[in-house]
């Protein structure tokens, strides 16, 4: 068997799988809805003879065909790229892609007509879902369907694979715009300008008119989420310090943002103790218990490497949700119920508790934590955390103390989560151990590792991607973690380093120093991405 | 001499070893006084009630020891803990349920029973479908989970392969949640392995109910256990693995195939925790997307308790844990919501105190 066959048919099972996959979560559905409301199309409406769900259906079945197709007639390096082989091997591709995906669609068209329940198995595949799926037709007819339309859009993808991946002119495009974008940043003027110290005060003085302003325009639903995302901020930027700066993976970081959030709770709320002190009173005591709880969790830890201290960690968070719902501390902590009425700060006499308000609150905490981090990355102690985490016992013999620089990236860090905590249950009224979750660990890490470990503009980026976009596209909610996980493998996979990397984790991830390479070549390689 | 050597073992002692020695004495003290309270002042169980609570802990403890030795098989060769090896397990659970309910789907009359199912009619056959399934299914997705998150990153630093770990965890557990909804399934026994029935005999006052189930899930894993030793210690591909641990490269120029036998031992460790799975849904009777997560994470302790890359220990980790999970809420006086808690506390206890786990491998600093 020819290679460039082999690699076809490679690609064509691995997209039927995907294809698989994705239909068995109705990931379709979810999407054929999504390209619904984009392009405004209403569900009565029929086009092509289809309802205007399963045509946004066979648009989305379309694309990842094409995308099949493209990646099967990939360019054998022992093999001229001609149109003959392109088409043959995305042919090919989609031809298996569409066999698998159309014995899918014979096999659960036909258990369905037999009466099987199969959402009693599987879900989300409903008689509804699997009725779109054969486009209203027959098992077999649809089973045919699908081989024809899939072996189609895979010759399409050949063709696109090579008429726009690999052509010389998008080749040539890049380049110019690379030029471009160069002789405009390398300008006279361009480089006066952002050499003169005014323009980063300029810039930096517009966009907290943008934050002080954007509150008051944008409505409760929006400011509130801008207000978990900026809460995901903090905690993100304390992670960072402890997982990006020390190179210490913490995945039961969500236990400090539970003491922060317990101590404002117990402390500012009516039941169950009653104390109701003041906000503004309780801050710094919940930081100051949120940093000693992560002093005091890193003297035996700490002494531990890499992997071992991530499941201690882990295990400690999970002891503190466990604890704060178990029977034991109920009189104390509230129980699983958690605590109501968490007590909200004050300004002057006024209550200073509306959505707009908490945005502030929350933006003046993550402006607060950036500049410490800043400070702190400049600093003797930030470039320690560094030197630990590159390695640990050459950082030793420069004369580093690990153990007491260890304890301060885990004080740090855990201050910033307590103060994430204390505004998260502040702003919610409420606390509760289902707000603990290893799932907020998980988020913050996924968020760091997205954005760029040990980059500060990268984990304000990272909050935006991961809480942000979900919000925006909300039918995708239940895919919102598969999505996590997915990203956390493909980041790690394909660019360890993150979205916006920071100038040290670029140098030690990127394994290939693409200065060195020549400008075309680190285009060429985009079309095609490693599965 | 001697005195000087004694003096400068005093000096050389820091105070986090005294902290570390006052701690451990007084939880030891603790754990006597409790066992003296519980035992002879105020007896508060029956010897009935703790040969079930110690029944009950071996049982659990052999599925832990089958997860165990995944993980340090695993950790053995790479390094690296399988964090999606819970996931594993609960991949091998849910073959096992679609297996039973496939088999009761099928139906065998009978004259004296009309209603008998290929399952109740089949228990041998049903049982041994199921499991032959379950491993099978967990084989596969550890070998494709090490192809597709681990094989990329083998060179890459410690933190990179971990972080992949996690999200593909992450990424099974969903999957499953989507796939399967997040309902709690019944697992769907034969009717000879009915949940509740076995052999009863009298201890004490009262009797003790040895489980079918339980004896099943004892048996078959004591019998994996002993035939994953053999392999590792008797064949071929036993000893590539034990080389390929002790040394990647020199293996490499050996001769042994290093890729290849990563793979296996994935394959393998699935395998053992699919099997794991499936007597988790025959003994438990429960299984949803979330079932593998808390006993991965336990079993990861009963690796570390043993002496992570240590396979006897692994099992004796198990085994320990199972048991103390058992009986430990009630000799420290701690309602049984609380035997998570002590797990994880065993957990951080362990690596304070004895890193190298009870079997005591000594492991070099770039191991741990």
């Amino acid at each position: 068997m020819k290679a460039y066959l082999k690699n076809a048919a490679t690609a064509g099972i691995i997209f039927g799988i995907i294809t698989t996959f994705l239909f068995l979560i109705n990931f379709i559905g979810t999407a054929a809805d999504l390209i619904g409301d984009i392009t405004k199309s209403r569900p009565g409406s029929s086009i092509l003879g289809l309802s205007a769900v399963m045509f946004n259906q066979l648009i989305f079945l379309g694309l990842i065909g094409i995308w099949a197709g493209a990646r099967g007639s990939r360019k054998d390096s022992r093999l001229e790229d001609t149109w003959k082989h392109v088409l043959i091997g995305g042919a090919l591709a989609g031809a298996v892609h569409g066999l698998i995906a159309g014995s899918l669609a014979f096999l659960v068209g036909s258990l369905n007509t037999a009466g099987v329940k199969i959402n009693e198995y599987l879900s989300q595949i409903l008689p509804e879902v699997i009725r779109i799926f054969l486009l209203n037709k027959t098992p077999l007819q649809g089973a045919l369907f699908y081989l024809v339309f899939m072996t189609l859009m895979g010759m399409l993808g050949g063709l696109f694979g090579r008429g726009v991946l690999r052509s010389t002119w998008r080749k040539n495009i890049g380049a110019r715009r690379k030029e471009l974008w160069n002789s405009l940043t390398h300008h006279e003027k361009v480089l006066k300008i952002r050499a003169n110290p005014l323009t980063r005060y300029v810039v930096y003085g517009l966009l907290l008119l943008f934050v002080f302003l954007m509150p008051l325009q944008i409505g409760q639903y929006w400011n509130y989420t801008v207000g978990t995302i900026g809460i995901y901020v903090l905690l993100g930027l304390g992670l960072n310090i402890v997982v990006g700066m020390a190179g210490l993976l913490d995945l039961g970081y969500v236990a400090f943002f539970a003491i922060g959030a317990y101590s404002v709770a117990l402390l500012t709320a009516p039941t169950p103790h009653n104390l109701q002190w003041s906000f503004w009173l309780v801050l710094p005591i919940g930081i100051i218990l949120a940093s000693l709880t992560g002093i005091l969790l890193g003297i035996p830890v700490l002494r531990m490497r890499g992997d071992y201290l991530a499941i201690v960690t882990l295990g400690f968070g999970e002891i503190i949700r466990i604890l704060s719902k178990s029977v034991l501390l109920t009189p104390f902590s509230g129980g699983p119920k958690g605590v109501f009425n968490v007590g909200a700060p004050t300004l002057f006499g006024k209550p200073f508790n509306s959505d707009v308000n908490f945005v502030w609150l929350i933006t003046l905490g993550c402006l607060l934590v950036i500049f410490v981090t800043n400070r702190l990355q400049n600093s003797r102690v930030g470039r320690a955390w560094e030197a630990m985490r590159e390695d640990e016992t050459v950082a030793q013999a420069m004369g580093i103390n690990t153990l007491t620089h260890k304890l301060m990236a885990f004080a740090i860090g855990a201050a910033f989560a307590g103060l994430g905590g204390i505004l998260f249950a502040s702003r919610n009224q409420f606390t509760g151990p289902e707000d603990h979750s290893l799932m907020v660990s998980i988020n913050v890490l996924s968020l760091v590792i997205v954005g760029g470990m040990g980059s500060i503009p990268g984990v304000i980026a990272g909050a935006f991607v991961l809480k942000g976009l979900p919000e925006i596209l909300r039918q995708l909610e239940n895919y919102r973690v598969l999505f996590f996980g997915v990203l956390l493998v493909v980041m790690m996979v394909i660019r360890p380093e993150g979205l916006i990397p920071g100038s040290r984790q670029k140098l030690e991830l990127q394994h290939t120093d693409k200065s060195q390479a020549p400008p075309d070549t680190a285009d060429a390689s985009e079309g095609s991405s490693p599965s | 001499m001697g005195i000087h050597n004694a003096v400068k073992n005093i000096k050389s002692i820091s105070a986090y070893q005294v902290i570390q020695f006052v701690i451990g004495a007084l939880f030891i003290g603790y754990i006597l006084w409790r066992l003296n309270e519980i035992l002879r002042v105020n007896p508060i169980y029956g010897p009935d009630t703790w040969m079930r609570f110690a029944i009950a802990g071996l049982i659990l403890g052999s599925v832990y020891a089958l997860i165990a030795i995944g993980y340090t098989l695993v950790y053995g060769i790479l390094f690296m803990i399988n964090f999606a090896h819970g996931e594993i397990m609960m991949i091998g659970a849910f073959g096992g349920y679609f297996v039973f309910e496939a088999l009761n789907a099928i139906p065998t009359p009978t004259a004296a029973d009309p209603e008998l199912t290929f399952l109740s009619a089949q228990p041998v056959i049903s049982v041994l479908l199921a499991f032959i399934v379950g491993m099978s299914v967990s084989a596969l997705s550890g070998y494709f989970l090490e192809k597709i998150a681990y094989r990329p990153l083998r060179s890459a630093p410690r933190l990179v392969p971990l972080i992949s770990a996690i999200g593909a965890s992450i990424f099974l557990q969903n999957a499953g949640q989507l796939l399967f909804g997040a309902q709690r399934r019944d697992y769907l026994n034969p009717e000879v392995l009915t949940r509740g029935n076995g052999w009863e005999f009298p201890v004490g006052e009262g009797t003790v109910i040895l489980p079918y189930t339980g004896a099943l899930t004892f048996v078959l894993s004591f019998l994996i256990l002993i035939g994953l030793f053999t392999l590792v210690q008797r064949t071929r591909l036993g000893r590539a693995m034990r080389a390929v641990a002790e040394n990647k490269p020199v293996a490499a120029l050996m001769g042994v195939d290093v890729d290849g036998v990563i793979s296996r031992t994935f394959i393998i460790s699935g395998a053992m925790a699919g099997a794991a799975g499936v007597m988790w849904g025959i003994h438990l009777g429960l299984v949803y997307y979330f079932v593998g997560f808390i006993p991965g994470i336990k079993a990861f302790t009963a690796a570390v308790l043993g002496g992570i890359g240590n396979i006897p220990g692994a099992m004796l980790g198990g085994f320990f844990l199972g048991i103390v999970e058992a009986i430990g809420p009630p000799i420290l006086g701690l309602s049984f919501q609380l035997k998570d808690v002590i797990a994880f506390g065993i957990l951080v206890l362990v690596l304070i105190f004895r890193p190298t786990g009870i079997m005591g491998e000594v492991l070099t600093e770039e191991k741990v």
